[in-house]
């Protein structure tokens, strides 16, 4: 997976295949914040989506450090959810942020990044982890699926684990940009 | 139609393989030098999990089949099925505590071999327990694959269990 720098660069340059990729990076990441942080359903959640992906094609340039392109998309996607719920007739500033969609917000962000740290794992990781931590597999249905002899499952995904950590670890230290845009 | 839980014999069985899987995790995050143990650990404390939710499933799953069964309702069978398919997951599941059991007492301190092999233990009688479940149900016959299933766990969780026994022994 190509950085999150390269990824602008090659959007400014123009190409149509970076734009693409930019909205199938984040299009999970918009729509949970939209539904889980601030509780769109339906068209509002959908209006929301397009939205930001509009502002964010109009305004990439503005980002200041490409490398915090995912808070900069976050701030954008949380200005969008206001102003769809102060048109929904809410307009106490105050009343706008649901509770709890700080700890959302943190809880989306690393789900995130373990889930690019996990696209970056060799394809036999992504998939016996995927396959017990999110499909609740058994051990043996996926030695059975993946051909893996039976008992060196458990072994293996605590291997994967440790690759998982190493690459977390190391995307996480040291601290990345501030995510601000220009003024 | 809606009725209680009902905290019957798969309830129980998977309280027990989620206490014994805590325990496996407790176990590994306990064990120096070894550098894997936290991944272990990760595993055991997700199958911990989804052993609770299996068993808020099952008392949920039985308490339906029960009441479709008194009433004689028109979907019996479809209730029934669901009260034997989450006791096989929950066999599934407390034979994989088993395997990791297995795993972390061949490595874990020597102090702590025993937690990790009774945990074996425990979560392979929860299997034990809930294959008897799939086997007892109304809709399932003795060459239904999910009784193979279940027994077939039942064999592993076995397997792992005598391997964590013997670890250190």
């Amino acid at each position: 997976m190509a950085g999150d720098a390269e990824l602008v660069r090659r959007c400014l340059d123009g190409e149509r295949a970076a734009w693409d990729e930019l909205v199938e990076q984040y299009s999970r990441y918009v729509y949970a914040i939209a539904h889980q942080g601030y509780r769109l359903r339906g068209p509002d959640a959908e209006d929301a989506f397009q939205e930001v992906f509009l502002r964010v094609y109009d305004r990439l340039g503005s980002l200041r450090d490409p490398e915090a392109l995912r808070p900069w998309i976050a701030q954008l996607t949380r200005r969008v959810c206001l102003d769809r719920l102060a048109a929904a007739g809410r307009d106490e500033p105050s009343d706008l942020e649901p509770t709890g969609v700080e700890q959302t917000m943190e809880d989306l962000d690393e789900a995130f990044a373990v889930r690019e740290a996990l696209g970056e794992l060799p394809e036999e990781c992504q998939e016996v982890l995927d396959r017990f931590f999110c499909r609740d597999e058994s051990y043996r249905t996926i030695g059975e699926e993946l051909g893996i002899p039976s008992g060196t499952i458990a072994s293996r995904i605590s291997r994967c684990l440790g690759k998982l950590r190493e690459r977390f670890e190391g995307r996480n230290e040291p601290p990345g940009g501030s995510g601000e845009v220009k003024a | 139609m809606s009725s209680s839980p009902i905290q019957g014999a798969g309830f129980a069985a998977a309280q027990a393989a989620a206490d014994a899987a805590r325990l496996v995790a407790t176990v590994a995050r306990e064990t120096d030098g070894w550098p894997r143990a936290a991944g272990v650990a990760a595993q055991a404390t997700a199958l911990a999990d989804r052993l609770d939710e299996l068993a808020r499933e099952d008392a949920e799953a039985f308490a339906a089949a029960l009441a479709a069964l008194e009433a004689s309702s028109g979907d019996l069978t479809i209730r029934m099925d669901r009260a034997a398919e989450v006791p096989l997951e929950i066999t599934r599941t407390a034979a994989d505590v088993c395997e990791t059991a297995a795993l972390v007492a061949e490595r874990c301190d020597g102090v702590l071999r025993a937690d990790a092999a009774g945990a074996a233990a425990l979560a392979s009688g929860a299997a034990v327990a809930t294959a008897h479940l799939v086997r007892a149900n109304l809709v399932v016959s003795p060459d239904d694959p999910r009784l193979v299933q279940a027994l077939r766990a039942v064999d592993d969780a076995r397997f792992w269990t005598k391997r964590a026994l013997d670890a250190g022994a």
